[in-house]
């Protein structure tokens, strides 16, 4: 664990200035079995500490890959330069930042640390089970990978806080082709927040999703292309929290309404059906403890939950300290850094589509002809609200009932749009958080939603 | 420099004396000054200073990386006892080569030392220049930034390469509003070895900034057709050759067995007009690639020359499990050669297609069959552009679409990383409500 080199250092924080001092460790594992070859196989360790100073509307920042006293007080000094030279060159004027609540987060736990063998021996576990029960696959690959970011941060006003975020997952693809050589893949991650060890005690335990995993290739394999056009559809919770995600909370976030995203006209109206409310959730969603946990974010502001979306209208925005202000809106810990060498920007927590009163069964039964999506390969979205989104795996429904699986596909649409015509809205939510978010800087995000029926474009062939 | 061998060295021998094959690391440091503008404003100014220490070990043909950013003995020797044990846990494998007997050799290039004053009046300049002449446009998110570096990478195989460089960035990220309409969003980047002229007159910014004005008032394309679709020089790059080059040529593609051109090698797999290579060393290429992961010298080399496949785009190790020959740079200096035909012209040749500037869409299976949104299109119709687009869908087989070349410009864009013209395909599907 890091050695509280920062706190110490407050004394030199400039007056009349806002200051933000931290010190990470962020640490990578990974390895890659590509068709039984072990491709990849690295550790990674980059540690460092960055300032950074608020003064009259701008920010100056610096870093220095060296934890240490020298390379605080390096930084402080450079980034209060920093900020003096863009101060001086476009004199924005603007105030301080207003004060938000101030407190100390400790870290008690040690932070487990696997040996390098244990990534590579559970991977082999798992390719070498796929290995030998599919012969039929065209071609596979496990991954096993786990990251960390350990911050130590001291504000001049706000939470001083000593944090880790742990994730770590095993990623099986496997890849077939149907008679007609088309080639079919599906994807899987298993894990979440925690250590490696924590997560993955047994390979066995995941052999089960495994197997179910290569069922729904052989069936992909068997699928049909969706016919292109508007239908109505049931999107898994995978879909909803990439919708969730990608279409709505990119265009929520302060930074890009700023920038002229759809959110910016929209504040106060109905955007969505009643049925559809969408939060980004600090720590704790639903009574349990969210996939990607924040509690103080990397401004010193103590994490909360952001509320976007209630009841259909549009109630909030995702903010750092400065889009609060300017918005008239409450920071809620939404500011994140990647590494040691970055500045926070506004990203994404857990953000989610908050559960209804359908059950998935009803649902799919209420409809005649249209399709049920359950997972997604990809997706993008655009700061208007129109997104698109790779649908890795689906089934057609006919009157009621899942019928043969599809090969991929897309769909697309606007969200603000799409989300109006949402009529049912399960009561389970299903959550992801093995990805990264792409700003900038990388991020991880949990994200996740139940199952919603509405209408969509979706691409065909 | 002289201290980056001394680290290197160090890590060098004191894996040789626990009993490695053949090890490599690089040693580098690296400084960054960084202006940001967001919403037409400048926000933040930051300098960041880096170390990087990469090394991978091969003992009884058994590999292992460890990358650390700190110099200091006992993180180092750390790093080096983390890497035997990542090597000690994997598995032997005999296609691992690294190159052998370059000896010494400097390389120095670009702008070194940042002009950090100039930089900031650039980067105005062009905060200014977009919001007197586009209007319309809000930046979202403007990056403009130094980089340098200088280190070394040294190899128990006989290779020592000390190089320093240094470039200049700019990224822009923006859309067009006016009252309650807007644009999707765009970038536009150049890179850049000095700041002699204004940023808005290199490359296409300023051309892409009026095509994001005129996306204003769009409207869907209706029904469905088979069209003639123009790629602008960077959707051509990422979307069309950028694919083909993860698909059907790279690592991944030959190792799994999945690429369609695995024994397409000295065929021809598209139109005679196309021609793509890849040339690190090319004037047009700032600071392009001095040597490969594995330690080979770069050189440049064809990938497809007249509508041949020339090379594949193998790293030495994938060559080896594959029995090809290793790509001769894994740099993506990609330089598509231009045509003789005016865009203006080409334009006037369509009935009716689209000239697309993105691609939003998943990336294309190992079929090469696509389908995704055209993002900042325009409409062709009886040779004339008639409206911008929204909401409309393209499809189409990237394969297929290299024997369907309708035409390639004359005009290019330059950007400091790839050198790409227009190019135009038929048989690309589009639909629309």
């Amino acid at each position: 664990m890091l050695k509280d080199i920062i706190t110490p250092k407050k004394c030199l924080f400039v007056p009349n200035a806002h200051t933000e001092l931290r010190g990470q460790l962020s640490r990578s594992r990974g390895v890659t079995i590509m068709s039984g070859n072990l491709t990849g196989n690295s550790r990674q360790d980059v540690s460092g500490v960055s300032a950074r100073v608020y003064k009259n509307g701008i920010y100056g920042f610096s870093s220095m890959a060296e934890y240490s006293s020298e390379a605080a007080d390096a930084v402080l000094r450079a980034a209060t330069e920093n900020a003096d030279f863009l101060d001086a060159h476009v004199a924005k004027g603007k105030p301080a930042l207003p004060d938000v609540k101030s407190g100390c987060r400790t870290l008690s736990e040690d932070i487990p640390d696997a040996e390098q063998k244990r990534y590579v021996e559970f991977a082999r576990s798992i390719d070498d089970y796929v290995a030998k029960k599919y012969t039929n696959l065209a071609s596979r690959t496990v991954a096993a990978r786990e990251d960390s970011m350990e911050k130590l941060l001291c504000v001049s006003n706000g939470f001083d806080a000593h944090t880790c975020l742990q994730r770590a997952y095993i990623y099986v693809i496997m890849n077939a082709e149907t008679a007609s050589g088309v080639p079919v893949e599906l994807f899987k991650a298993f894990g979440g927040e925690g250590g490696f060890e924590a997560n993955f005690k047994d390979p066995e335990a995941l052999y089960p999703e495994i197997d179910a995993l290569y069922e729904r290739l052989m069936q992909k394999r068997e699928g049909i292309y969706a016919d292109a056009g508007e239908k109505t559809v049931i999107l898994g919770g995978m879909m909803t929290g990439m919708l969730a995600h990608e279409a709505v909370g990119h265009t929520v976030e302060a930074d890009l309404v700023l920038g002229g995203s759809v959110a910016g006209p929209n504040l106060g109206k109905q955007v969505a059906s009643e049925l559809v409310s969408l939060t980004d959730f600090a720590h704790t969603a639903f009574g349990e403890k969210a996939p990607l946990p924040v509690h103080v974010d990397d401004e010193g502001v103590e994490a909360v939950d952001a509320r976007i979306i209630e009841n259909g209208i549009l109630v909030g925005y995702m903010n750092n300290r400065e889009s609060a202000r300017h918005f008239g809106m409450t920071p809620c810990g939404n500011a994140r850094a990647w590494a040691f060498s970055d500045e926070p920007l506004i990203r994404m927590r857990n953000t989610a589509v908050l559960p209804g009163k359908d059950k998935l069964e009803d649902m799919i039964a209420s409809v005649e002809d249209g399709y049920y999506l359950i997972d997604s390969s990809n997706g993008q979205a655009d700061t208007t609200g129109e997104f698109m989104f790779g649908v890795s795996m689906g089934y057609e429904i006919k009157n009621g009932k899942l019928g043969r699986a599809l090969l991929d596909t897309t769909i697309s649409g606007v969200a603000f749009n799409m989300l109006k015509t949402v009529d049912m809205v399960s009561d389970e939510v299903v959550w992801s958080s093995s990805g990264f978010c792409g700003k900038k800087q990388p991020m991880p995000v949990g994200m996740g939603g139940p199952a919603l029926r509405c209408k969509v474009m979706i691409g065909g062939r | 420099m002289e201290k980056y061998r001394i680290i290197a060295q160090r890590i060098l021998d004191r894996l040789s004396s626990r009993g490695a094959d053949m090890a490599h690391c690089s040693v580098r440091e690296s400084e960054m000054r960084e202006f940001n503008v967001d919403g037409n404003e400048f926000s933040l100014f930051r300098t960041l200073f880096n170390r990087h220490v990469g090394i991978t070990v091969f003992m009884g043909g058994r590999k292992g990386s460890v990358s650390i950013n700190r110099f200091d003995d006992e993180s180092i020797d750390e790093a080096i006892e983390n890497c035997i044990a990542a090597a000690e846990s994997a598995t032997p494998d005999t296609a691992w080569e690294l190159a052998s007997g370059n000896g010494e050799r400097h390389f120095s290039r670009g702008a070194l030392v940042p002009d950090t004053e100039k930089l900031f009046i650039r980067t105005k300049e062009l905060v200014d220049d977009i919001k007197s002449r586009h209007p319309k446009i809000i930046i979202e998110q403007m990056i403009v930034k130094h980089v340098s570096s200088k280190g070394v990478y040294m190899s128990t195989t006989g290779n020592c390469y000390f190089s320093e460089s240094g470039k200049y960035v700019a990224e822009l990220m923006y859309s067009a509003h006016d009252g309650d309409k807007l644009t999707s969003f765009f970038g536009s980047d150049v890179t850049v070895s000095d700041l002699d002229k204004p940023f808005i007159d290199c490359a296409f910014i300023e051309r892409e900034l009026q095509d994001i004005e005129n996306q204003l008032d769009s409207a869907p394309t209706n029904g469905k057709f088979q069209g003639t679709v123009i790629f602008t020089p960077a959707c051509l790059v990422s979307t069309v050759f950028g694919n083909i080059c993860g698909n059907f040529v790279s690592d991944s593609g030959l190792l799994e067995g999945t690429s369609l051109w695995k024994d397409k090698l000295n065929q021809k797999v598209a139109d005679e007009r196309i021609s793509v290579s890849f040339k690190p060393s090319d004037k047009r290429i700032v600071n392009g690639e001095l040597y490969t992961g594995e330690g080979f010298l770069s050189e440049d080399y064809d990938l497809i020359k007249n509508g041949v496949l020339q090379s594949f785009m193998l790293s030495k190790y994938v060559a080896n499990k594959t029995g090809n020959k290793p790509a001769k740079n894994s740099s993506f200096a990609m330089i598509i050669e231009s045509g003789d035909t005016p865009l203006e012209e080409m334009i006037k040749s369509i009935d009716k297609g689209l000239i697309i500037g993105r691609f939003s869409g998943g990336s294309p299976g190992a079929n090469g069959e696509f389908s995704g949104v055209a993002k900042n299109g325009f409409m062709i119709e009886n040779g004339k552009i008639t409206h911008a687009l929204s909401e409309t869908m393209i499809s189409g087989n990237l394969a297929d679409m290299l024997n369907s070349v309708v035409s390639i410009s004359k005009e290019t864009l330059v950007d400091g990383t790839v050198v790409a013209p227009y190019m135009a395909f038929d048989g690309i599907t589009v639909s629309g409500k």
